[in-house]
C-alpha cells in the first residue's frame, strides 16, 4: 500500500495546491514532498532487505481480467533506491524555488508534485500498462514546467523535449507491445506483468530480440540520452528552470537507464549479448564527444547539461559490460550522478538567481564574495568528477572496472568475466575521466576563482537575496552533500544489497556468454580442421 | 649469500607465522583478530587524527575563528599521529606486515558458473615496516610544517587560515591513506586525495590566476597518471583476482620464481603490461618525464605546501607505489629499465633548466624534479633501499631549503629573484634562516658525509653495479655536480655577499603608495620569528643527524634499509640465475668481499668505497664552481662572473631558461589541436545532428501544411507522424515474426 500512496499523496497535495489560494502554494507543497519523503523512510523500514532481489510492498489491483490488465506495483532494492533519489530530491526541487519563480505558483508547485507521484510511479510499476502511463505523462508536467517557467528560448526547448522523448517512448512502446502481443501468443493468456512477460519475451529467438531490442533501446536512448541522441538535452536543461533542470538530471534521465537495465537487459538478453559491443562504442563515443563540447562551452549550465551526457554514458557502459562489478556500478552511477548533478544545477540556479546570467565570461572569482557558495561548488564538482572518497568515484570506477574485466581474451583468469568489451573499451571511457577534471575545473577555475568578474550592471542591494547562501539554500545542499559523502565513504550497505538483484541479470548474461564463448571456441576449432585438411593432402603426394 | 632470508615474498609468506600472531595472512578476517590480538588497533589514530582535524578546521570556520588556534589544533592533531606512529613502529618488534581492518568500502561478490567471486576493497591498513618509514616522516614533517605555517600564514588569520589548516591536514590523511592502505583502491583513494589537497592548496591564493592555473595544471596531469594507475588496478584484479595486497604477493610469488629460473615464457604479457601501467601513475605523481610539468608551477601555492606536499611527502607517492608494488615490476623485463632511464634522464633534465632559472623557490622545483629522478633511478637499479633512503634524506633537507627559501620570501614580500637579495647572513635577525639553508644546500650538493651524500652515492654505485646500466651512474654523476652547482648559486648569490635587497611585488609602498620598489627605499624586511627560526632548526639538525642512520644496523645498509628490508620493497639478488648478473642490492659491505662478474667502476668495485671519492669529487667541483662564479668578487647582487660567459648567452642557455619550452610545445601539439577539435565537435553537435533531427522533425510539419493548410498545429503533425510511424513499425515487426 505504501508505493501507491507515495504515488498518490504528492498528487492529492497537488490537488490541494490547486484548490487553495495561491498564497498557501509553498506551504502545501513543501509538505507535500516532505509527506512521501517521510513515507519513504516508512517503505524501507518496511522493505524486506534480506531478500532485496525481490519485489516487496506490492500491491495488485485487477481492472480487466481477461486482458490481463491490472495496476500492480512492487519495489526490489534498485527500485526503491531510485524512488528513495526521487523522494530525496522532492523537497529540494520545491525549497529551491521559493524565490526563483514569482509567478503562476499554484500550475508550477502543483506540477511539480504530480511530477514527482509520476516518477515514483514508473519506478515502482510492476505492470507495463502503468509503466508506460507514467513513464509518458511525466514528460507533461515538465513540459509545463519547461514552458511556462524556462528563461527566453523556453518555448522551443519544452517543444523539442516534448516531441523527441515522445517520438522514442512511442518507437519503444511498438516493442513493448510486439513483447506482450508474443507472450499472449506463448502461453495464450494476455498478461501485462513485467516479471511475467520478461520471462517469455526471452524466449523470444535471437532475429526478434534484436528489433525489439532496438525498438525499445531507440526509445530509452532519447531519454538516457546516449550518443547521438542527445540534442534535445542541452536546449530542456539549458532553458529549464532550476528545480526542473534538478529532476531532469536527477530523475528523469534515470528513467531512460533504468528503463534499459529493467526492460532492454529483462526482455532481450540474447540481443543485448550480441550488440554489446556497438552499445557500448555509443556509450564511449557519447562520453569523449559530449566531455569535450563541455570544454568549449561558455554557458555553465550548458557546460553541466553536456557533462550529463558524458557521464550517462559511463552508465550504459556499465550496463553492457553485463557482469556485476558493471551493473552495480551503473545502478549506483544512477544514484550517484542524480545527487551531484542535480547539485551543480541548484548551485547554478543559486547564482543564476543573484546575477541573472551563466555566462563564465560575465562571472568570475566568485569564491571571493560567496565563500559558502564556493564550498559547496567545489565538493559537489570533486562529487563529478570521480574523486575518490565521493560518491562519484565508487560507481565510475565500477563501471570501468566492469567494462575492463568483460572480454573473453582474458579467459582463465580469476578476475575476469566473459564479455565483448575489454581493456581498450576501459582505456578509452578512462579518457573521460580525464576530460571531465578538465571542463570541470576549468569552469571552476574561472566562475569560482580567479579575480572577481561580475555582469557590468549587477547591484547586490538589488537582490531579494543575501549576497552568499541563505539558510535555506544551505539547507537543500546539505542533505546531498551528506549523501554525496556517505556514499563516497560507505557505499558498502547499498553495495550489498544491490548485490543480490543484478547477481539475477548478471547470472543470465554470464550464462549466454559462457555458452557464447564455448560455441565459438567449437566453431573456431571446426573452421581449423578443414582448412588444414587440404594442405595434409598436398603434401601426401 | 645470495639467496639469504631477504625474499619478501617468502617473508609474505611467514610475516605473520612468527610470534603471537597466529596463521599466514589470508583473508582479511583472520587478520582482523591478529592485529587485534598485536594491539595495532591503535593505528586506526594516524588517519583519524588528521581527518578529527579536518572536521575541526570546518567547524572553526563554521564559527569564523579569528585566531591561530586552526594552526595549534593541526598541530596537535599531527602531533598526536607522529607519535602514534612511533609507537606503532616501537610496537612493531620483529613482526611482518601487520593487517588492521577499518571498515568496508568498497565491496561486493558475485557468483561465477564456477565459483563465487568477490571485490573486497576495504578500509583497513597493512603496515610493515616500509609503510612505518613514510609514515614516520610524512606525520614528522607534518607537524613541524605545520608549525612553521602558523606563523607563515600568520596574515591571514581569519580569513584564509582555516581553510589553509583544513586541506593540511586532509593532506595528511589522504597521504597516509596512500602509504597505509591494504589495498590498491584505498591507495587510489590516497593518490587522488592528496591530488585533491594539492590543488586546494596550489590555488590557495585563488584571486591570482597563475595560481588559479597551476592548481589545474597539477590536477589535470596528476590525472593522466591516475589513469594510468587505475588502469594498472584493473589489470592486476583482472590477472590476480585480488587487490590486497596480502592477497596479492603470494600469488607474485610463483611469477617471480618462474622469472628467476629464466621461464620468462611462465609469465604472461598482461602480468608485463601492470609495472607500465603503474608508472604511468607513479611518473604523474612524481613529476617525471614527460609529467613533470605541473611541479615547477606548483610552486605558486604557499612556501610551507611546496615545502611539504611538493617536495618531502606527496611527491615521493610514486616512489613509494614502485617500492611497494616491487615485485610485480621485477617479473617484467622492460619496466624496471624504463624507470631507470626515465629517473635518470628527468634528473638530467630538470637540472640544466634548475641551472638557469633566477626563482629561487623554481629552482628548489626543479632540484625536487631532478633528485626524484635519482629515486626513480635507484628503483630501476634494483636499489630500492638506495631509493627509500635517498627519499627520506631528501625530505628533510628539501623540507628544510624550501622553509629557507619560504622565510625568505616572506621577508622580503614575495621576493624570489636571487639577483634581487644578496647577503642575508650579514643582516639581523637572518643568521638561523642562512645556516640551515647552508645545511641543507650541503646535503642537497652531496658534500661529504652529509646525508644526502651517502643516500645519493647509494644509487649512483647501483648503478654501476648492474651492468647494462653504468651510462645511468655517469649521468648521474654528471647530474650530481650540476646539483651542486645550481644550489651554491643560490647560496652564494642570496645568502652571503654584500647586503642588498629589493622588496618583491606583494610590496605595496608606504601609506601614499610612493613606494619606491627599484631601491626598496623605505623598505624593511622582517626577519621570521620563534616558530620558523624553531623549525629550520629542528629540521637542519635533522638533516644533520639523518646521517646517522646509515650507521645504523650497517648490515642492512642503514636504518632505512633495515625498514625496507623487510617489505614488498627489498629484493634479493633475482637476476642471478638468469645469467645476467649477481648482486646484492645496494650491498656496500657485503660486496666489497668480492668484486663480482657485474659492473665495475674502471676495474674497481662501486661498493668497495672508490665512487665516495669520484662523487663527492663531482659535487665539490661544482660547489667550487658556483663559488667562483657567484660569490668569489662579487660586488652587487645582480651581477656576476657568470653574466659574463659565453655560455649564458648562447641557445643553450636560453633553451634552459625558457625551460627548454615544454609547456609550449605542450600547448602547442596537445592543447590546442584538442581545443580546436573540441570546436568543431560542438559546431558539428549543432549543425548536423541537431540539424538531423529537426528535418525530421520538420517532414510532418511540411506534410502536416501540406494536407492542413490551415493548421500550423506543430503537435499534431507530429502525433500523426508518430501514429504512423508506429503503424508501419508494428507491421514491419508483424511481418519479421512470421
Amino acid at each position: 500500500m505504501i508505493l501507491l500512496g507515495l504515488i498518490l499523496v504528492p498528487i492529492v497535495f497537488a490537488l490541494c495546491v490547486w484548490a487553495l489560494p495561491e498564497s498557501r502554494a509553498k506551504v502545501v507543497a513543501v509538505i507535500g514532498s516532505l509527506v512521501p519523503l517521510a513515507m519513504g523512510v516508512i517503505a524501507v523500514v518496511q522493505f524486506n532487505w534480506d531478500m532485496p532481489e525481490q519485489f516487496w510492498l506490492g500491491k495488485t489491483i485487477t481492472w480487466l481480467e481477461p486482458m490481463g490488465l491490472e495496476l500492480s506495483v512492487g519495489v526490489d532494492s534498485v527500485s526503491l533506491f531510485l524512488i528513495l533519489l526521487t523522494l530525496l530530491l522532492g523537497p529540494i526541487c520545491v525549497l529551491c524555488s521559493f524565490t526563483a519563480i514569482e509567478h503562476r505558483l499554484k500550475t508550477y508547485y502543483g506540477w511539480l508534485l504530480v511530477l514527482q507521484g509520476a516518477m515514483v510511479g514508473v519506478f515502482a510499476a510492476r505492470d507495463l500498462v502503468f509503466f508506460y502511463t507514467c513513464f509518458e505523462f511525466t514528460l507533461v508536467p515538465m513540459y509545463v514546467l519547461i514552458n511556462i517557467y524556462g528563461s527566453t528560448n523556453r518555448k522551443k526547448a519544452a517543444t523539442k523535449f516534448f516531441l523527441y522523448t515522445f517520438t522514442g517512448s512511442v518507437i519503444a512502446l511498438a516493442g513493448l507491445v510486439y513483447v506482450v502481443w508474443f507472450s499472449a501468443k506463448e502461453t495464450g493468456l494476455w498478461s501485462l506483468d513485467i516479471g511475467v512477460l520478461a520471462t517469455t519475451a526471452r524466449g523470444m529467438p535471437l532475429g526478434q530480440q534484436t528489433l525489439v531490442m532496438t525498438a525499445l533501446l531507440l526509445g530509452f536512448a532519447v531519454k538516457v540520452p546516449l550518443f547521438p541522441f542527445h540534442t534535445w538535452l542541452p536546449l530542456a536543461h539549458t532553458e529549464a528552470p532550476t528545480a526542473g533542470s534538478v529532476i531532469l538530471a536527477g530523475v528523469l534521465l534515470k528513467l531512460g537507464t533504468y528503463g534499459i537495465y529493467r526492460f532492454v537487459l529483462g526482455f532481450t538478453p540474447l540481443a543485448v549479448v550480441e550488440h554489446a559491443g556497438v552499445i557500448a562504442v555509443l556509450a564511449i563515443v557519447g562520453i569523449l564527444y559530449a566531455g569535450l563540447i563541455c570544454w568549449v562551452q561558455t554557458d555553465v549550465k550548458k557546460l553541466v547539461a553536456y557533462s550529463s551526457v558524458s557521464h550517462l554514458g559511463f552508465c550504459v557502459l556499465g550496463l553492457v559490460a553485463l557482469n556485476a562489478a558493471g551493473i552495480n556500478g551503473a545502478v549506483l552511477y544512477m544514484i550517484n550522478h542524480g545527487l551531484s548533478t542535480g547539485a551543480l544545477f541548484l548551485l547554478i540556479g543559486m547564482v543564476y538567481e543573484r546575477y541573472h546570467t551563466r555566462s563564465m565570461k560575465e562571472l568570475g572569482g566568485l569564491a571571493s564574495k560567496m565563500p559558502i557558495w564556493a564550498t559547496f561548488m567545489v565538493f559537489f564538482v570533486m562529487a563529478s568528477v570521480g574523486l575518490p572518497g565521493l560518491n562519484g568515484f565508487v560507481s565510475e570506477f565500477l563501471t570501468i572496472l566492469g567494462t575492463f574485466q568483460a572480454s573473453n581474451a582474458w579467459s582463465g583468469l580469476p578476475g575476469s568475466t566473459p564479455g565483448v568489451l575489454g581493456p581498450w573499451f576501459a582505456a578509452f571511457a578512462g579518457v573521460g575521466m580525464i576530460i571531465a577534471a578538465m571542463y570541470l575545473l576549468i569552469m571552476v577555475g574561472k566562475v569560482v576563482f580567479g579575480p572577481l568578474v561580475e555582469p557590468a550592471n549587477h547591484d547586490d542591494a538589488h537582490s531579494k537575496l543575501p549576497v552568499d547562501l541563505n539558510a535555506r539554500e544551505i539547507g537543500i545542499l546539505l542533505p546531498l552533500a551528506g549523501a554525496c559523502l556517505w556514499l563516497g565513504v560507505y557505499p558498502a550497505p547499498v553495495l550489498r544489497t544491490l548485490e543480490a538483484p543484478v547477481q539475477v541479470t548478471v547470472d543470465r548474461f554470464q550464462m549466454i556468454l559462457a555458452q557464447k564463448q564455448a560455441d565459438e571456441g567449437e566453431s573456431v576449432r571446426v573452421s581449423v580442421v578443414p582448412a588444414s585438411a587440404p594442405e595434409e593432402e598436398g603434401e601426401t603426394p | 649469500m645470495l639467496l639469504q632470508t631477504t625474499d619478501i615474498i617468502n617473508s609474505m609468506a611467514t610475516l605473520a607465522q612468527n610470534d603471537h600472531a597466529g596463521n599466514v595472512v589470508e583473508h582479511a578476517t583472520q587478520a582482523v583478530d591478529h592485529a587485534a590480538a598485536g594491539n595495532m588497533k591503535l593505528a586506526l589514530l594516524i588517519p583519524a587524527l588528521p581527518i578529527l582535524g579536518t572536521i575541526l578546521m570546518l567547524l572553526c570556520a563554521i564559527f569564523r575563528i579569528k585566531s591561530k588556534l586552526p594552526a595549534f589544533i593541526t598541530v596537535a592533531c599531527l602531533g598526536g599521529a607522529f607519535v602514534v606512529t612511533v609507537v606503532t613502529w616501537l610496537g612493531m618488534g620483529e613482526h611482518g606486515a601487520q593487517l588492521v581492518f577499518g571498515f568496508d568500502w568498497i565491496n561486493f561478490s558475485w557468483a561465477d558458473a564456477s565459483s563465487e567471486q568477490s571485490f573486497v576493497a576495504n578500509f583497513g591498513l597493512y603496515i610493515d615496516r616500509l609503510t612505518l618509514l613514510w609514515m614516520l616522516f610524512v606525520t614528522g614533517l607534518g607537524t613541524l610544517i605545520a608549525l612553521y605555517a602558523s606563523e607563515y600564514m600568520a596574515d591571514d588569520v581569519g580569513t584564509g587560515y582555516c581553510r589553509f589548516f583544513a586541506a593540511f591536514n586532509l593532506f595528511v590523511f589522504a597521504m597516509t591513506c596512500l602509504v597505509m592502505a591494504d589495498n590498491l583502491i584505498l591507495l587510489y583513494l590516497g593518490w587522488e586525495g592528496v591530488g585533491l589537497c594539492s590543488y586546494l592548496l596550489i590555488g590557495y591564493f585563488y584571486k591570482k590566476p597563475s595560481a588559479v592555473a597551476a592548481a589545474k595544471k597539477a590536477f589535470i596531469v596528476n590525472r593522466i597518471g591516475d589513469l594510468g594507475l587505475a588502469l594498472g588496478i584493473m589489470l592486476i584484479f583482472v590477472q590476480f583476482g585480488t587487490v590486497e595486497y596480502a592477497e596479492l604477493f603470494p600469488k607474485v610469488e610463483p611469477l617471480v620464481e618462474a622469472f628467476r629460473a629464466g621461464h620468462m615464457d611462465q609469465i604472461p604479457f598482461t602480468v608485463q603490461l601492470i609495472p607500465v601501467l603503474l608508472m604511468i601513475g607513479a611518473f604523474g605523481k612524481s613529476a617525471q618525464l614527460p609529467l613533470y610539468v605541473w611541479l615547477p608551477d606548483a610552486m605558486e601555492g604557499p612556501t610551507p605546501v611546496s615545502a611539504l606536499i611538493h617536495a618531502a611527502t606527496m611527491v615521493t607517492a610514486g616512489v613509494f607505489l614502485i617500492a611497494r608494488m616491487f615485485p610485480v615490476f621485477l617479473v617484467s623485463e622492460w619496466a624496471l629499465p624504463v624507470v631507470a632511464w626515465v629517473g635518470t634522464l628527468t634528473a638530467l633534465f630538470s637540472a640544466t633548466i634548475g641551472m638557469a632559472q633566477f626563482d629561487i623557490k623554481r629552482i628548489m622545483a626543479y632540484s625536487t624534479v631532478s633528485q626524484l629522478g635519482y629515486m626513480f633511478a635507484g628503483l630501476g637499479v634494483m636499489t630500492s633501499t638506495g631509493a627509500a633512503f635517498h627519499v627520506f634524506t631528501h625530505a628533510f633537507f628539501k623540507a628544510t631549503l624550501f622553509l629557507c627559501c619560504g622565510a625568505v620570501m616572506h621577508g622580503f614580500a614575495g621576493q624570489l629573484d636571487l639577483r634581487k637579495i644578496s647577503g642575508l647572513w650579514n643582516m639581523r635577525g637572518w643568521r638561523i634562516v642562512t645556516i640551515a639553508m647552508l645545511v641543507g644546500s650541503l646535503n642537497l650538493a652531496g658534500f661529504p658525509f652529509t646525508a644526502g651524500f651517502f643516500s645519493k652515492d647509494m644509487i649512483i654505485a647501483e648503478s654501476f653495479v648492474t651492468p647494462g646500466y653504468s651510462a645511468i651512474g655517469w649521468i648521474l654523476l654528471i647530474t650530481a655536480g650540476m646539483t651542486a652547482y645550481y644550489t651554491f648559486r643560490v647560496f652564494f648569490r642570496v645568502f652571503v655577499g654584500p647586503v642588498h635587497f629589493e622588496p618583491g611585488e606583494e610590496y605595496e609602498g608606504d601609506a601614499e603608495g610612493h613606494g619606491d620598489e627599484g631601491d626598496g627605499h623605505g623598505f624593511h624586511p622582517h626577519a621570521p620569528g620563534w616558530a620558523v627560526n624553531t623549525v629550520l632548526g629542528v629540521l637542519a639538525i635533522s638533516s644533520l643527524l639523518a646521517v646517522g642512520t646509515y650507521f645504523i644496523n650497517t648490515d642492512q645498509h642503514g636504518w632505512v634499509g633495515s625498514m625496507v628490508h623487510d617489505s614488498s620493497a627489498y629484493m634479493s639478488p633475482l637476476y642471478e640465475s638468469h645469467g645476467v648478473v649477481e648482486h646484492d642490492a645496494s650491498g656496500h659491505v657485503e660486496a666489497s668481499s668480492d668484486v663480482r662478474a657485474g659492473g665495475t667502476f674502471f676495474g674497481l668495485n662501486p661498493h668497495g668505497g672508490v665512487l665516495y671519492y669520484v662523487s663527492a669529487a663531482f659535487g665539490l667541483i661544482g660547489i667550487v664552481i658556483a663559488w667562483w662564479l657567484h660569490y668569489a668578487g662579487r660586488t652587487e647582487a645582480a651581477t656576476s662572473r657568470a653574466d659574463n660567459l659565453a655560455l649564458t648567452k648562447g641557445m643553450l642557455a636560453r633553451g634552459a631558461r625558457g625551460k627548454w619550452f615544454i609547456d609550449e610545445i605542450y600547448d602547442a601539439v596537445i592543447r590546442k589541436p584538442l581545443w580546436v577539435f573540441a570546436n568543431v565537435l560542438y559546431w558539428l553537435d549543432q549543425l548536423l545532428i541537431d540539424g538531423l533531427v529537426n528535418l525530421f522533425g520538420w517532414v510532418p510539419r511540411a506534410m502536416g501544411s501540406l494536407i492542413r493548410p490551415t493548421q500550423n498545429g506543430q503537435l499534431h503533425g507530429y502525433a500523426a507522424g508518430m501514429a504512423g510511424g508506429l503503424v508501419v513499425l508494428m507491421v514491419v515487426v508483424w511481418l519479421m515474426s512470421l
